[in-house]
């Protein structure tokens, strides 16, 4: 029985598991769905996964969702998957724990947040919420900064010193990625301080390629779409550049 | 070279590993950092830990934060510790990472939030906030509810449908006693719908025991004083003009 991956490629941690999964060539049947149309909700997922998250794997009777867990899991499991993934060496793996635990708790609230209250809430049927986002854009500049200085420290390709990538640096470049759907200029002025971090978003596309381009051409859709409305004028006011009377 | 961590008992993340390490015979020396005087931003600690973190462990030269990592860490890495805290398998091993995931987006930004902005923000320099309060109170309340009917699905003692404690009952005990400074009718409103949650907390407690007490002790500490505090002031029942 394949492997079954339940995912939005809307959804950060989404593309994590299915790029990791392609790069490794690790057989699954992708089931979309689609989290702008509730689909989380319907009764035959919620048999799949009762808390309605994406991404969900099924691997034989192993029903999982949490996608660093979902990560772990494939890295163990698949014989395929190379050592670089999810190391052995225990001081090694730790590290990695570190950095996908501090994702949860600083970058994602931060990148997600910050482009959930400025430009996707509408799309998943909330609202735009710019005090949230505010809050969010602080959280994301700390995050940055710590990426910039803490993780990335040195001159390796890739996180925690490392020379090739990790489950932790697909899965944070795939949150980052979600910001792609910015206004152009605010993107550029949350990213322009921090040098490393575009490198190394740049040396983990370059080492998932071609599958992380294929996998974020639904958030590319997403984000022509969005900067339409935006030329158009009928998305709010940009956070910082404009205010609505 | 004996183990280092670096702690502070009125956290929960480093209660839990302080108490895992007491249980399993791991042998530590615990260095007190007082998050309410600020000291995880001394030049010292910013030595072991340059995002001022607790809890921090040193092992040798090797230096470790974020407490699901340290506990997966000392479970994989001292051969006392028996299977059931992080078993070999995969499977269930994934389970018990699904929730301590779950924990991080959930549990802990409901239990602390509410916390932090009822009671606790002023002892750490911070104003109470309601309405991020009110905020954190629905988020704890829904994970209350996911413990009670998914985490805790079925009979068994523990998460997951185990009979042996884990390090996720460990951890997500740990950020639930800190509810215990709440005044009594508040922590009794949030928990009364909640019989499976009040059950499974005991039997971690029970599992851990004497070393769950004694570690909390300085919470236990805390939630006297805040009593105390409570009742000279009595806030709710009378106003003070």
């Amino acid at each position: 029985m394949k492997l079954k991956v339940y995912a939005d490629r809307m959804s950060q941690p989404s593309r994590a598991v299915i790029i990791f999964c392609k790069v490794n060539g690790i057989e699954f049947d992708e089931v979309l769905i689609i989290l702008a149309k509730r689909q989380q909700l319907s009764p035959e997922f919620k048999e799949i996964n009762p808390l309605g998250k994406v991404p969900t794997i099924v691997d034989g009777r192993l029903k999982l969702f949490e996608s660093h867990a979902i990560l772990i899991y494939l890295s163990s499991a698949f014989p395929s998957v190379a050592d670089h993934w999810y190391p052995n060496d225990l001081s090694k793996r730790a590290k990695i724990h570190s950095v996908l635990d501090w994702h949860h708790t600083n970058l994602r609230p931060g990148a997600a947040g910050y482009v959930m209250n400025s430009v996707l809430a509408p799309f998943l049927g909330g609202s735009l919420d710019s005090k949230a986002a505010a809050e969010a854009e602080q959280i994301l500049t700390k995050s940055l900064s710590t990426l910039e200085t803490f993780w990335l420290k040195g001159n390796a390709k890739f996180l925690l010193g490392s020379s090739q990538p990790s489950i932790a640096d697909l899965s944070l470049v795939c949150e980052l990625m979600q910001l792609q759907v910015l206004d152009e200029k605010d993107r550029l002025r949350l990213f322009s301080p921090y040098k490393k971090v575009e490198e190394w978003i740049e040396n983990t596309r370059k080492a998932t390629q071609p599958h992380f381009d294929v996998v974020h051409k639904t958030l590319y859709g997403a984000k022509d779409k969005v900067e339409k409305q935006r030329k158009m004028g009928t998305t709010v006011s940009k956070p910082a550049f404009q205010s609505k009377m």
